[in-house]
């Protein structure tokens, strides 16, 4: 049985497609690619499956539960945990606070949680940021601690949207190594929105290309980087049919 | 068990910090024993009063930045069941206390449910018209006194009344006031460490986050302001037995949802002595401004307009409020 | 049925007057998204300096419009230059506090110079007169001039945020900020008007009631409330919004006169022991309290 399932989604804003009839399966201990270029509706597909948005039509399964019209928080409670694109922390919370707010999803006691949160710091390297306050943090580093947090909550699946963005070459290969981590030691099930190709097709299984809300490819990432859709996705029209010759 | 050693528990502030809180709490203990003026006392209770309604804001608006407003409801609810189950059928204050917590809890949750689809500016007014809705309810409301409100006649009982909380000096309210002010920081000091806390702070922080973690931010919020309520009914109830006479526009104004907020967010809201420095400061700026400048220079308002100076100024210049500055200045401190 | 005509046409008159108490307040929120908690004193200042203006130079009080203007539009952009532009740096809960100081501010310097006592014209060309509208229906000139000047206020203001560059930029300022910046739009410049023109327009209205309504300097938060239940009602940051939720408005604050007209017409007698008057600005109360719930964009918002 996979882990999830998305059967038809769509996301209507207005008049705007976000996500025109998607259907994938993710299958546990696989670790999964989302690319496409800006504003294929990656972001809004993670939103859609994390319960954030409504979906406008269709189904999605987790864990063999039909979790489409679920909140989020229902959701999360579930083993589905996520980190954001876009993340400013501008409150008080600590390294440390802001793990054990996930680590609380099982438990009330705060000792059981501290515990916990420090457990998942070491395990990720981040032991030393511990009494730091979370937005004092270079980008890097905030990126880490929320994939720390969203690990806190013990998930079966995790979803993380461009944690390498941004970063130098060594904090990619930092985080990668995490995501490996993650994957391989925690046995989580990953899926992963990504510019930083070099990241993603080093890591994933499998991937799945998104444009303009619709999917337009899935494969293994060889198969994806010679895909003449993709490449089309990727470098627009034009240049495919100018350069045919040579990409084929 | 666990909860208890959490809210003895003060181990992550500075040494600094305990030592001057521990004897500030032993100076507040002798203070009634030193000869003192019935104004000093008065303003030494009225602080008490404004940190609890400050510390019982604070879980809501500082911990979990929900501008609330509209407090002052939840203070006449608790003054009122207190008063009238006195007046009427001479209950004592032990048993109305509660009952006013019950009732104040239920309306804020017929209120709450609603309240919280809203956020930031949107949430701050709506409880502002929630409270004003109260208040001229209970304005017109015979059962109640309607506008004239009540009165409680202290010639009936014979003080010390320990039962009915009706005592003739001040310092019998002094103790129990500062028992309760105790058990408030003991309370918040857990609340902020408790599941619930940290639930609130990362709310505040980022409300999608927060439902990314697994909290259902909506009910978090109820919950709450709930416990806030509490906090500001359980003083209400207390001020009834005070002040002996209440009226919708003392205990329900907006001046005084105002001035809950203000202790909190001008001492530094989301942490724990914040509401207590707010009070502590503009407790006894407001009543002895009010009694030099305005009783005897003759000049009306100029002590709240000092008191609007400094509020802006302090918005202006370090939202985080005062312990905003201390904290700022510690942290530059080399270590 | 003279009941009726007259709750009607006097809650519309008396709406049109709360439209312009809201324009000031709409158009700074929609602006930069700021709360003015301290809107209703700058309507008492208006109405002070109606008052003050036609006692001193013995004019009648609906002249004394552009001196209104002027001290609110001075005042406003005082305001934002020394005040307020250091709070938008800051986080909301900081803009709660420093308009809520603003309000504590302006009011008790009205009472330390003005005093507590309540304050009335008592003299106009218009003050006492009534106009007989027929049916029964006879309103006081002073209110029904109010309502026209404060009509053709709102209709100036209208003109000038949608007729002009300057009207533009401000929309431009309003909509993405950063982006106006890029355009060479100066947002510092258009904020400082938007309070200067929202300050302004409110005193103008200050002006205008208080020829029919008696000042100290408490009057503000009445108007405050009133003016965020219009505000909430028309959709915050919606100038049009704002006119018609103001009349609305107006007809709630005379449920009372409607609530009569009911009890006589149909002979009620329990009706008549409701003390309708005493709830006359709870219904405005609990109606922005459900409009916020319901749709907090209000019925015209045009902002998130």
């Amino acid at each position: 049985m996979p882990l999830l399932e998305v059967h038809n989604l769509v996301k209507n804003f207005g008049g705007l497609k976000a996500n025109d009839d998607i259907s994938f399966t993710v299958e546990k201990g696989e670790l999964i690619g989302l690319i496409g270029p800006n504003g294929a509706g990656k972001t809004t597909l993670f939103n859609c499956i994390s319960g954030l948005h409504p979906v406008s039509s269709g189904r999605i399964v987790f864990d063999g539960e039909d979790i489409t019209s679920l909140k989020a928080f229902d959701i999360a409670r579930r083993g589905m945990a996520r980190t954001f694109q876009v993340y400013v922390a501008s409150g008080d919370l600590t390294v440390i606070e802001n793990v054990m707010v996930g680590a609380f999803m099982h438990t009330r006691l705060r000792t059981a949680a501290r515990s916990r949160a420090e457990e998942i710091l070491s395990n990720l390297n981040l032991a030393e940021l511990t009494g730091y306050r979370v937005s004092e943090l270079p980008v890097a580093a905030q990126k880490r601690v929320t994939m720390a947090t969203a690990l806190a909550t013990g998930p079966k699946m995790l979803l993380l949207d461009e944690v390498a963005a941004g970063l130098n070459p060594s904090e990619v290969d930092e985080i990668m190594s995490g995501i490996r981590h993650v994957h391989n030691d925690m046995g989580i099930t990953v899926m992963l929105i990504e510019h930083v190709m070099e990241l993603v097709m080093k890591i994933s299984d499998r991937v799945i290309v998104l444009d303009y809300g619709q999917k337009i490819a899935e494969g293994q990432p060889r198969q994806i980087a010679g895909d003449p859709r993709v490449i089309q996705a990727y470098l627009g029209e034009r240049y495919v049919r100018e350069h045919s010759q040579e990409l084929t | 068990m666990e909860a208890l050693k959490s809210a003895f528990d003060f181990s992550d502030f500075p040494r600094s910090d305990l030592f001057v809180a521990g004897a500030l709490v032993v100076l507040l203990l002798v203070f009634p024993l030193f000869p003192h003026s019935a104004f000093a006392m008065a303003t030494v209770i009225q602080f008490f009063i404004f940190s609890l309604y400050g510390m019982g804001w604070n879980t809501i608006g500082g911990y979990g930045g929900q501008v609330d407003l509209g407090k002052a409801q939840y203070v006449g609810i608790g003054a009122y069941t207190t008063a009238v189950m006195l007046i009427r059928w001479d209950i004592p204050f032990w048993v109305s206390m509660p009952v006013g917590v019950c009732l104040a809890v239920a309306w804020s949750f017929v209120i709450g449910f609603p309240l919280f689809r809203l956020k930031g500016h949107y949430f701050a007014i709506a409880t502002i018209a929630t409270s004003l809705v109260l208040k001229d309810l209970f304005e017109v409301w015979d059962f109640v006194g309607a506008a004239r409100g009540l009165e409680i006649s202290p010639i009936k009982y014979t003080p010390p009344d320990f039962l009915r909380l009706i005592f003739r000096e001040d310092i019998y309210y002094y103790y129990v006031i500062f028992a309760f002010f105790l058990i408030g920081i003991f309370y918040i000091n857990w609340f902020r460490k408790s599941r619930l806390g940290f639930q609130l702070r990362a709310i505040k922080d980022n409300e999608s986050v927060a439902q990314s973690l697994g909290i259902n931010v909506h009910l978090a919020k109820v919950k709450t302001y709930a416990i806030a309520t509490a906090f500001v009914s359980v003083v209400g109830s207390f001020h009834a037995c005070y002040i002996k006479n209440i009226e919708p526009e003392d205990t329900m104004s907006l001046n005084i949802s105002i001035l809950i907020a203000l202790m909190a967010m001008l001492g530094g809201a989301g942490s724990l002595w914040g509401p207590i420095i707010g009070a502590g400061i503009l407790i006894p700026l407001k009543s002895y401004l009010k009694e030099w400048l305005g009783a005897t220079a003759g000049l009306v308002g100029i002590d709240l307009i000092l008191y609007a100076l400094i509020i802006m100024i302090i918005s202006a210049t370090e939202p985080r409020g005062i312990w905003g500055i201390v904290e700022r200045l510690r942290r530059r401190k080399p270590n | 049925m003279d009941i009726l005509l007259s709750s009607l046409v006097a809650g519309i008159m008396f709406g049109m007057a709360l439209s312009l108490v809201a324009l000031g307040l709409t158009i700074i929120f929609g602006v930069m998204d700021i709360v003015n908690f301290a809107h209703g004193e700058f309507l008492m200042i208006g109405m002070y300096t109606g008052l003050l203006t036609a006692q001193a130079a013995g004019v009648d009080p609906l002249l004394t419009l552009p001196a209104a203007a002027l001290v609110g539009f001075v005042l406003g952009v005082l305001c934002y230059a020394g005040f307020v532009k250091y709070l938008l740096r800051g986080p909301m809960i900081a803009q709660l506090l420093g308009t809520f100081g603003l309000m504590l501010f302006l009011r008790n310097m009205a009472l330390l110079i003005f005093g507590a006592n309540d304050r009335a014209v008592h003299q106009g060309l218009l003050v006492g007169k009534s106009i007989d509208l027929g049916m029964g229906v006879i309103i006081p000139a002073t209110k029904l001039a109010a309502a026209g000047l404060a009509a053709v206020s709102f209709g100036a203001v209208w003109l000038l945020m949608n007729r002009t560059k300057f009207g533009k930029a401000l929309t431009a300022t309003a909509l993405n900020p950063q982006g106006a910046r890029y355009m060479g739009i100066p947002t510092e410049r258009m904020n400082a008007l938007a309070w200067g023109i929202g300050c302004a327009s409110v005193t103008i209205a200050g002006a205008l009631i208080v020829n029919f309504w008696s000042v100290n300097p408490y009057i503000g938060l009445l108007f405050t409330m009133l003016a965020f239940a219009i505000v909430a009602l028309g959709g915050f940051g919606s100038v049009p919004g704002a006119f018609f939720a103001g009349i609305v408005v107006g007809l709630i604050t005379e449920i009372p006169g409607f609530w009569d007209f009911l009890t006589y017409t149909f002979d009620i007698d329990w009706m008549a022991d409701v003390p309708m008057t005493s709830f006359k600005y709870m219904w405005v109360y609990l109606a922005y309290f459900l409009i916020m719930v319901v749709r907090p964009r209000g019925l015209f918002g045009w902002k998130h």
